[in-house]
């Protein structure tokens, strides 16, 4: 990345030079060393005695790093491949540390710690299995989620607005919110005919109260010029509530929004461990009381995985719908 | 009968158990298509008036009636500047524009909304910032959109609270000669009613028809003065008449010779 400030410190130097400065930029990364050393330990003979399936590990590699290079020919900004490599080194990073710790030196219990080839090829042979069980905690945690989000958000609205004149609202709304949700459970399960609703219930109360107090704080705290100018503009009721307040509070829905969708993450797994008979908690659940922990790893990266994805779709929501702010 | 009549207005303000009083018997009233400055020192309580006007505030006594009827609350009547925040950050000039006409005229679809902002955005020299969001406009071009709205709204009167207090003075010239041609006109529609508070004697000079001063501990009308220079003006000529130059010192000596009294020294350093 040193590279990268030069180019940037340097405008003023020979074309065919900024353009060799350009290429080195993208493509002289430490990220295609930690390549060359992930093929390189393979030469180490194994420790263990079991199969690693370490040409799994190898043929992701080279897929990885195909992909790498296409990147790093394509992307524009500076920023985002950086962003872009440095998660791919860390990939690397880890994948070396676990070979080196389970396959060339063995100093982890395989049957805790299988060798990655081992969960790779895993994941291949569940493939159908886990996108099944991907889908259905996805539709949990969109169905949960977005219902909060229907709910909470024109709720938080009025409750703000009248809040502003003072009320319990805000009070009630903490009290109820340091509920840790996973205690609803219980009454879910008593009260709601399908494992599935009870799960959509726990995500929903999860979402339900971060987005609600956001929301809430959000319209206590729109300026009372932003106001003042919609009303002598005229606006009525509904128009101040849902034209102003609510674009001028939502930064502060986001942050409700956020913390709502990682709570509701945690708790999913913990809501489809319960009696539920699909989903990733599921999973992960079924196969650690069996112990097979490479499935368990395999659930566990796919929930990883899931994550960052929603998240990285919900962060582009974010920023386009406050693309007015600087 | 007057557009706006002003009678005996008092507003209280009630803050920590100590009441301040903003406004004290403020009567004065306002022609049919007059340009009005409200000017005075801070703390005279000359946005208090405003606020009152626009119907976001109340007053504790007196009121106000615009073609004869009390003010109640905001209308449909009266457009407004302010000098910050009446733009909404999150829409685009030609959105804030369509915003306004959309609430006083229900009955125009979007595609004829969007058509009369951007005539208006036009006559303000903003038609290539159309789509721009006010965080990616200086302070004077947000103001241009502010008064676009305001009189793409073609209310009756408009209000204008400091609209050029922070903008810097070349800019602040250069919107006030819009402002007096866009209310000027071609002659083709009636001049609308402005009612505009300002601190800058000049600005209330080169603008107005008539300044009324006020001064402050408790807000009240001090002196109302007509001014006598015939339209359409031209600054650079108007500032060089010898009238012009007695006119302006002789409300500049109304001015200090206020607050000199209330500070009681001679040697005021303003």
């Amino acid at each position: 990345m040193d590279i990268q400030t030069n180019a940037v410190a340097a405008p003023a130097i020979k074309p065919d030079k900024k353009i060799k400065a350009e290429f080195l930029r993208r493509y002289l990364r430490v990220v295609h060393a930690l390549f060359a050393v992930l093929l390189l330990i393979q030469l180490l003979p194994d420790q263990l005695t079991t199969d690693t399936c370490a040409s799994y590990v190898i043929w992701f590699a080279v897929g990885v790093e195909v992909f790498t290079l296409i990147v790093s020919a394509l992307i524009k900004k500076p920023a985002s491949l950086n962003l872009f490599v440095d998660i791919v080194a860390f990939i690397y990073g880890l994948l070396i540390a676990w070979i080196l710790a389970t396959a060339k030196f063995n100093v982890l219990k395989p049957a805790l710690f299988p060798p990655p080839g081992k969960v790779f090829q895993q994941f291949i042979e569940d493939y159908d299995k886990i996108i099944t069980n991907v889908f259905s905690s996805v539709g949990i945690i969109l169905q949960g989620y977005l219902l909060a989000l229907v709910v909470a958000v024109p709720l938080g609205l009025f409750l703000g607005w009248s809040a502003r004149l003072g009320s319990a609202a805000t009070y009630i709304s903490k009290f109820l919110g340091a509920i840790p949700p996973i205690v609803y459970i219980p009454y879910g399960i008593a009260l709601l005919p399908t494992f599935r609703s009870v799960s959509v219930f726990v995500i929903f109360l999860a979402t339900f109260w971060p987005v609600l107090s956001g929301t809430m704080s959000g319209v206590m705290n729109v300026e009372k010029k932003t106001i003042d100018s919609a009303k002598v503009l005229n606006v009525n009721k509904f128009t101040m509530l849902f034209s102003v307040i609510l674009p001028a509070s939502l930064q502060q829905i986001f942050i409700g929004c956020n913390q709502g969708l990682t709570v509701s993450f945690v708790l999913l797994t913990s809501a489809e461990m319960i009696g539920a008979q699909s989903g990733l908690g599921y999973y992960i659940k079924n196969y650690s009381d069996f112990g097979d922990y490479t499935r368990t790893i395999v659930g566990l990266i796919v929930v990883g995985i899931v994550i960052v994805f929603i998240s990285f779709i919900f962060n582009r929501i974010q920023k386009y719908l406050l693309r007015w702010k600087q | 009968m007057s557009k706006i009549e002003i009678r005996n207005l008092t507003v209280d303000y009630t803050e920590k158990k100590k009441s301040f009083t903003a406004l004290k018997n403020v009567s004065f009233s306002i022609e049919e298509g007059e340009f009005v400055s409200v000017i005075g020192s801070s703390g005279c309580g000359k946005s208090t008036l405003l606020s009152i006007l626009e119907g976001i505030n109340t007053p504790t006594d007196g009121e106000i009636l615009i073609n004869g009827e009390p003010v109640t609350g905001t209308g449909t009547d009266r457009g407004v500047v302010f000098q910050h925040y009446s733009l909404f950050p999150w829409m685009t000039a030609r959105k804030n524009v369509a915003f306004g006409i959309k609430q006083v005229n229900k009955s125009a679809g979007r595609a004829e909304r969007l058509k009369v902002a951007d005539e208006f955005l036009e006559k303000v020299g903003l038609e290539d910032f159309k789509n721009k969001y006010p965080s990616q406009l200086s302070g004077g071009m947000q103001q241009r959109v502010a008064i676009a709205r305001a009189l793409a709204m073609d209310t009756e009167i408009l209000l204008m609270d400091e609209p050029f207090g922070a903008i810097d003075a070349k800019n602040r010239t250069i919107l006030q000669e819009l402002l007096l041609k866009l209310w000027e006109g071609d002659g083709s529609s009636a001049r609308k009613t402005v009612v505009f508070v300002t601190h800058d004697i000049d600005e209330a000079i080169f603008l107005s028809d008539k300044i009324v001063m006020m001064t402050a501990n408790p807000g009240r009308v001090y002196r109302e003065i007509s001014v006598p220079f015939d339209r359409p003006r031209n600054r650079k000529e108007l500032v060089q008449t010898r009238e012009y130059n007695k006119f302006r010192n002789e409300l500049l000596a109304l001015f200090y010779s206020d607050i000199a009294s209330k500070i009681g020294g001679e040697e005021v350093v303003l």
